[in-house]
């Protein structure tokens, strides 16, 4: 039949059926040649036996589907003893007590309380010393040794009367990834208080300003607590100063005056409000959840807020030492003595300041040779 | 020597071969698969420079296709080859192991940190999302940070560590330090709510990912990152004057979906059982157990805002009362539901466990913004068009919540393998049947567009 002439209405059923098989025997028939070639190119070009594994492997990783274990075969609950590095201290952290760990670490979280946190700027001092503290009331916080993996220094004694749980710990940004702690930073004793003898009167301003600074009598050291220390008075404060810096410098500065609110609540708002944009279309992220807002359900967040106590939180900037933008360095003196305080809020500000790192170098890989 | 070519045809009536031999046209090609045959080695040969020029033809050809612009897949796939010197290691190292349907590779526990169940169980919903793991096993994330804090990168680590075959469980401290130094409302060593968690993470990771073909990211317009292929979807809102009936319309971004429960102080909307949507979801539960499908057309049902919230109308140019309606303007390639199951309201904070059943499979087309259209252009019933798999999604993660609001513990279902599951509870991975999984209260639950293959 020539092809002008075909024209189906024209045909019967078993004409129309056996056209049909013709035409499904030969898509079929290409599609087996089409499995062919793929068949016959991998064995010629060799990479054919790619789908063959090693049986003995293989079953090393079967499934298990046991009571009593996992799907790996192994018996629950082993795995009491893993322990990680913090990143941001370098200390060796038992894992199930890591995510407390890290909230002190990084100084955030309710119940821990804050000590002042200084860094002077480096372009201003020469000698340079450091004093960054960390007054842990945390009970569970027993396994506090301090310094970096060079200076792996344990805490001494507990009985130092200037500072029972007290214990310097490295300088951490807060919300940063730690780099390497220069240990020159260090000039003191770890264990027991400042010794003011080596002390230049630039570092004595500056440590005066946001500590204590009571000179005990047993060590000749001074006390690291805040300000507003319980152990010793206004007055022994006062005479300290005094004493160290001469008779101009016998105010403390008040902390009443520097004290700063919860005006850092706004900025983390407003960190997930400003977000990207998505279409043009909205100025709303899709952090915001647009759809968890649009019920009429009063519920807001899921969590329960954090406590803010706004009295505890005191903020004082050093007048005198290295320039340091005011923006971007705060110290935080948080009165030991009046428990829980918010630690979220000033930590708002540095966290959005991100220093540029040195690029890390990309580790060996396993491709690397096959290039 | 010339190059003479002919076509392969009527191999099997030897034309070809007498034409071969006395034209000595030695080569021939062949019209169905561009497979060339060499007389003289009686066999098809593979060419490199031949290959090449054959996969730069079809590559253009296939641009050329309708199909190829409506669907967005700009290139043919093509599988993986190993290069010669693949060839060889691949050869020295027949140890070999490849994740079939029994194959605990790709599962790994994790250990808990402290309270960090929440965390834990979004980052077994995250390393099961096909698409996620695909981009990141091949290495499609080339970082531009300067600093070692790249979420994304320790999200494509995660995915190394899950696959490296290691049993023993992974300690994600990494993850949870990086997750707080960037998402800074999250911080602190308390229990916290899984949902957020994958908000804030999904956050971070899309700021921190340049759109990897080059393109910087985070423009407004333009952000083709890999989160944005594959959690964002358009949630239009509808608001409708009563008076003049002019609607405005705004589409906002979303990537996740929370859905009111029956049994929270706002009313739940009493809903039939055969209204549409019911239909196309075949919920399999007995009826009286409230299905997500219930939720979600309650979460697309139109709303009266009543008196005291009026909104300003540019046709009136006045205030009136309006209804505002949700729906889908487009999908995402994984969505996620949110069941808001913890209630702060400002009477009671409690834990709402009304059961909901949610199905393995589900049509999202009653929910798009399209159908809507429709249905108010008087079309009521839609015909359910079963070749097309655009809203046709499946389920591959459930997060359940045991406990109270103020202590409980968080674990994930995920699938792997078309129909296995397995329960995530921190270290421990165990199997689970269809039923635990179906069974389960159901705090989050993450649906996959079911593509074809």
């Amino acid at each position: 039949m020539k092809m002008e002439d075909m024209s189906l209405s024209g045909l019967d059923n078993t004409k129309l059926e056996a056209l049909a098989h013709d035409v499904y025997s030969d898509l079929v028939e290409d599609a087996c040649l089409g499995l062919c070639f793929e068949v016959h190119r991998a064995v010629k070009q060799g990479y054919f036996f790619l789908d063959e594994t090693d049986q003995e492997s293989m079953k090393d990783f079967e499934i298990v589907d046991q009571p009593g274990v996992d799907i790996f075969g192994q018996v629950y609950n082993q795995w009491k003893n893993k322990e990680c590095v913090c990143p941001n201290c370098s200390r060796s952290i038992a894992a199930s007590r890591f995510a407390p760990h890290l909230e002190k670490c990084l100084g955030m979280g309710r119940n821990s309380s804050r000590i002042a946190n200084r860094r002077i700027a480096s372009s201003n001092n020469t000698s340079k010393s450091e004093s960054d503290q960390e007054d842990n009331d945390d009970i569970n916080d027993n396994d506090w040794s301090y310094g970096s993996e060079k200076k792996a220094k344990k805490r001494k004694s507990e009985k130092n009367p200037n500072s029972p749980r007290r214990s310097k710990s490295l300088k951490h940004k807060n919300g940063e990834l730690s780099s390497n702690v220069n240990p020159d930073l260090y000039k003191y004793n770890y264990s027991s208080g400042i010794s003011y003898e080596t002390l230049g009167p630039e570092d004595l301003r500056s440590i005066l300003t946001t500590q204590c600074g009571v000179v005990s009598e047993h060590t000749k050291k001074m006390c690291t607590r805040s300000q507003r220390c319980p152990q010793h008075t206004d007055e022994q404060r006062r005479a300290v100063r005094v004493f160290l810096l001469g008779p101009s410098a016998s105010m403390l500065p008040d902390s009443e005056t520097m004290l700063e609110n919860d005006g850092y609540d706004a900025p983390d708002g407003q960190l997930i409000m400003s977000r990207l944009q998505w279409d043009g279309s909205s100025d709303i992220s899709p952090s915001d959840s647009a759809s968890s807002k649009a019920s009429t359900n009063n519920s807001e967040s899921k969590r329960p807020k954090k406590k803010k106590n706004p009295s505890t939180l005191t903020l004082t900037t050093t007048g005198g030492g290295g320039e340091r933008d005011k923006g971007q360095e705060r110290e935080r003196v948080v009165g030991s003595g009046s428990g829980s305080s918010s630690s979220q809020n000033a930590l708002g500000l540095s966290s959005r300041k991100k220093r540029p790192k040195l690029p890390v170098p990309p580790g060996p890989s396993i491709y690397d040779d096959l290039n | 020597m010339g190059f003479y070519c002919c076509a392969l045809i009527n191999y099997s009536k030897k034309h070809i071969h007498e034409h071969a031999k006395s034209k000595r046209h030695n080569l021939a090609i062949d019209l169905l698969y561009g497979g060339i045959y060499c007389f003289v080695c009686q066999d098809y040969i593979y060419d490199k420079d031949m290959e090449q020029i054959a996969k730069e033809e079809q590559r253009k050809a296939w641009k050329l296709q309708v199909f190829s612009k409506t669907s967005g897949i700009g290139e043919k796939y093509s599988m993986w080859e190993p290069t010669k010197r693949e060839l060889e290691l691949l050869r020295h190292n027949p140890k070999r192991r490849k994740i079939t349907a029994n194959c605990t590779i790709g599962l790994r526990g994790l250990i808990n940190l402290g309270n960090t169940c929440f965390m834990n169980c979004i980052v077994q919903a995250l390393t099961h999302t096909p698409l996620l793991r695909d981009f990141f096993l091949s290495d499609r994330h080339k970082c531009e940070m300067q600093s070692n804090s790249c979420l994304v990168c320790e999200m494509s680590q995660l995915f190394q560590e899950f696959y490296s075959g290691h049993r023993s469980p992974h300690i994600p401290f990494r993850l949870l330090h990086l997750v707080w130094t960037h998402a800074r409302h999250l911080a602190g060593y308390e229990q916290q709510d899984a949902h957020e968690f994958l908000i804030a993470a999904l956050d971070v990771l899309h700021r921190h990912c340049k759109d990897d073909n080059g393109k910087k990211a985070n423009n407004p317009n333009h952000c083709s990152c890999i989160i944005d292929q594959i959690f964002t979807g358009g949630l239009q809102s509808d608001v409708t004057c009563q008076v003049c009936h002019g609607v405005s319309t705004t589409i906002d971004p979303f990537w996740d979906i929370s859905l009111d429960l029956p049994g929270s102080s706002t009313p739940f909307w009493p809903l039939s059982p055969g209204s549409d949507g019911s239909v196309v979801n075949g919920d399999s539960h007995p009826s009286g157990a409230t299905t997500l499908t219930d939720c979600l057309r309650r979460f697309t049902r139109p709303e009266h805002l009543g008196s005291s919230a009026k909104i300003k109308c540019s046709g009136c140019h006045s205030y009136q009362e309006s209804t505002k309606q949700l729906t889908m303007k487009r999908l995402p390639i994984v969505a996620c539901f949110h069941l808001k199951r913890f209630e702060h309201s400002a009477k009671l904070r409690r834990k709402i466990t009304t059961y909901v059943s949610f199905p393995l499979e589900l049509d999202m087309t009653p929910f798009m913004a399209s159908s809507k259209e429709s249905r108010m252009n008087g079309q009521y019933l839609q015909p359910v068009d079963s070749l097309n798999n655009d809203n046709k999604y499946s389920l591959f993660a459930v997060v359940n919540h045991q406990g109270t609001l103020e202590s409980g513990h968080y674990t994930t279902f995920i699938r792997q393998h078309k129909d296995q599951w397995f329960k995530c509870d921190d270290a421990i991975i165990t199997k689970a049947s269809i039923k635990d999984v179906l069974d389960s209260e159901g705090s989050v639950a993450h649906i996959h567009q079911c593509s074809d293959v």
